[in-house]
């Protein structure tokens, strides 16, 4: 009984496996796509080969992710070597360091095959990079969340992992632009703060921040570990409820201050949804498609992308609290 | 009443009250109990760090790997707590991360004792192998999820309250490990032959040798021991701070010895006090804590910082060189 049933699941199998190819046979043939990610084993990256997962079980392609044990550049050029050696119909990367990677990439599409890359806006060899959002977009959200919680108005704080974080002042500056639009009632005490990207420094920062400006109800983070340090800061002085915490972060860090409500909200983008729009780019770039302005891509956020020369971005912003934090285990 | 002014001690605390005057002058609401808990937390795991650095100095020798020792003994000792099942078990944490420190500020003191390297580059070498074998073998992911002992050790306060116009203030009990690390350390140095041999060794290892100091046994106390202050510094910091992160810590090596140096530990070795090292913890934590309230801007903070470690590392050198042409 039990041999009879394994035999007639891989009959069905078989059957939906034949029925999905002859999809990708039909729109002209399986194409290989590696994802070569920046380094393998981490929690993000793990999040983003479930993206990969999902794109190759649902068009077939033989897509699949492989990254280097240790996040370096010259690790990384050599995974794309072998990817070129083997001849694959396409590679979509997230590049460690852009500029160390273009070599590689001119050789690879110098033999035919599409690149697609991701958190890279300034890269030059490839066909299409995928970004998320517009940094100060992104930065406009978390300000409206931050200006929320806050009640439109009251101090708050800005910190950066520094100031020399291209990104992060691009979030904080989109932020504080915002708040002048919108938010009149609310006022920015002190500079940017510089974190260095290390937890410890966001605390002792926040203890100060608190310390010079006690009215200070707000706080917005742009390294990942900003608010978790932020949030510990808060905690300690038992004022989750007086003040607000928004920021970049990813709940893998933050989760615990999320559910004491010392860190109000944190957004971020969902590395699987890069990950699917990425080899879905590649596909049609394969297919010798274009991908146009108002273009709908498929994907949550993805849906009405804007295009900057060789720059594909999304509104694809996930902003999560302690409601919906358990979503996204990464 | 003249050596009492020449002396590092000195000129560090009259920097300190000056920069103290200046913060107050341009927020009296620097001077409050919450600021002073607040900078005493933040120098618990540098102090610890600096006690440690502090008797390699005046050993002779130097160590710069003891950060990648706390965060080996720290990450590894929060993973073990979790495998065994004993999150709550903070003594266990604490036996475990000073054992692993002890383990391997024993490798540091086999290369430099028994080979005979020099300690710059023994410890310089083992600061990267240290942390390549730990994000390579034992783990790079951070954890958040703390065992629920840390935590608890974590929220644990010798005292709290809340002052006049309502700030929050709150004194850790982690604090007992720096006073603990002060009160040994100063019992060896001090009132121990083993202490006086150290201080002999840095002095001049072969006069030091001459007189009978068993200089390869004193090398192995004196890095062991830095290994084992680090390892406890190393999980009291991932415990205020509620995160295991392997990346942590390692880069702090500098600001340490900086503080160190400020203190009046010579890197030549035999000359280095717990006042003075203790004195330098406190202007660099200050410094670092409270240029928001001056109002410095985030790019003028390295500059001061910079320029107050010149100040007080470079007066004194310049005051002993003038003693010295003086007194030829």
């Amino acid at each position: 009984m039990r041999k009879l049933l394994g035999v007639s699941a891989l009959a069905v199998a078989a059957a939906v496996g034949a029925a999905v190819a002859t999809d990708a046979i039909a729109q002209g043939k399986v194409y290989k796509i590696p994802t070569v990610v920046k380094i393998s084993g981490i929690q993000w990256f793990n999040r983003m080969e479930e993206g990969v997962k999902r794109f190759a079980g649902e068009t077939k392609h033989n897509a699949y992710q492989v990254g280097p044990a240790k996040a370096d550049a010259q690790l990384q050029v050599q995974i794309l070597e072998d990817m070129i050696a083997q001849k694959v119909d396409a590679i979509t990367v997230v590049p460690f360091s852009p500029e160390a990677l273009e070599p590689v990439l001119k050789k690879a599409r110098d033999q035919g095959i599409k690149v697609v890359a991701h958190e890279a806006s300034t890269i030059q060899n490839v066909d299409y990079d995928i970004e998320a959002f517009k940094n100060e977009d992104f930065g406009a959200q978390l300000m409206d969340r931050l200006a929320k919680c806050m009640g439109e108005q009251g101090e708050y704080a800005v910190f950066v992992g520094s100031l020399t974080s291209k990104t992060h002042n691009q979030w904080v500056d989109g932020a504080i632009a915002r708040q002048k639009e919108k938010y009149p009632k609310m006022t920015l005490v002190g500079s940017k703060n510089e974190t260095y990207d290390d937890q410890q420094q966001a605390y002792a920062k926040a203890q100060e921040v608190m310390r010079a400006f006690p009215n200070v109800k707000g706080f917005q983070g742009s390294a990942s570990t900003d608010v978790a340090g932020i949030g510990l800061a808060i905690e300690e002085r038992g004022r989750e409820d007086q003040t607000c915490v928004a920021g970049t972060s990813l709940p893998s860090i933050a989760g615990q201050y999320l559910e004491s409500g010392a860190v109000d909200a944190i957004g971020f983008w969902d590395p699987a949804d890069a990950a699917v729009v990425m080899n879905k780019v590649a596909t049609m770039v394969l297919g010798g498609e274009q991908v146009k302005e108002g273009a709908n891509l498929g994907v949550s956020g993805y849906e009405n992308v804007k295009l900057e020369g060789k720059v594909i971005y999304g509104q694809a912003y996930k902003l999560v609290d302690k409601t919906n934090m358990k979503q996204f285990p990464f | 009443m003249r050596s009492l002014l020449t002396r590092n001690e000195t000129l560090v605390a009259l920097i300190i009250l000056a920069f103290c005057a200046m913060t107050a002058a341009v927020d009296p609401r620097f001077l409050s109990v919450t600021t002073l808990t607040d900078l005493i937390r933040n120098g618990i795991v540098i102090g610890m760090f600096a006690i440690g650095v502090m008797l390699v100095l005046v050993s002779g020798g130097i160590d710069v790997s003891f950060t990648a020792v706390a965060a080996f003994s720290m990450y590894s000792a929060t993973k073990l707590m979790v495998a065994w099942g004993v999150g709550d078990q903070m003594l266990v944490a604490f036996l475990v991360s000073a054992l692993l420190g002890l383990t391997l500020g024993l490798v540091n003191a086999v290369f430099i004792g028994w080979l005979g390297l020099p300690t710059l580059i023994v410890t310089l070498g083992t600061l990267t192998a240290f942390r390549g074998f730990l994000l390579t073998f034992v783990g790079s992911q951070l954890i958040t999820n703390v065992p629920p002992g840390m935590r608890a050790f974590s929220r644990s306060m010798l005292f709290r309250g809340t002052t006049a116009d309502g700030a929050f203030f709150a004194l850790p009990t982690a604090v007992l490990f720096l006073v603990g690390a002060v009160l040994v350390t100063w019992f060896i140095l001090n009132r121990t032959m083993l202490g006086r041999s150290i201080v002999a060794m840095g002095g001049s290892r072969e006069a030091a040798a001459r007189v009978g100091v068993n200089v390869r046994a004193i090398q192995f106390f004196v890095y062991g021991y830095v290994g084992v202050l680090s390892g406890l510094a190393g999980i009291v910091h991932a415990s205020l701070a509620r995160v295991a992160n392997p990346f942590d810590l390692v880069g702090l090596e500098l600001s340490v010895i900086a503080a160190v140096v400020l203190g009046g530990a010579r890197l030549t070795g035999g000359h280095g006090t717990i006042t003075g090292t203790l004195l330098g913890v406190a202007l660099i934590v200050l410094i670092n804590n409270s240029l928001i309230m001056l109002g410095i801007p985030s790019t003028w903070q390295n500059v001061v910082i910079g320029f107050l470690i010149l100040l007080g590392t470079g007066v004194p050198a310049w005051q002993a060189r003038r003693r010295a042409a003086a007194a030829a």
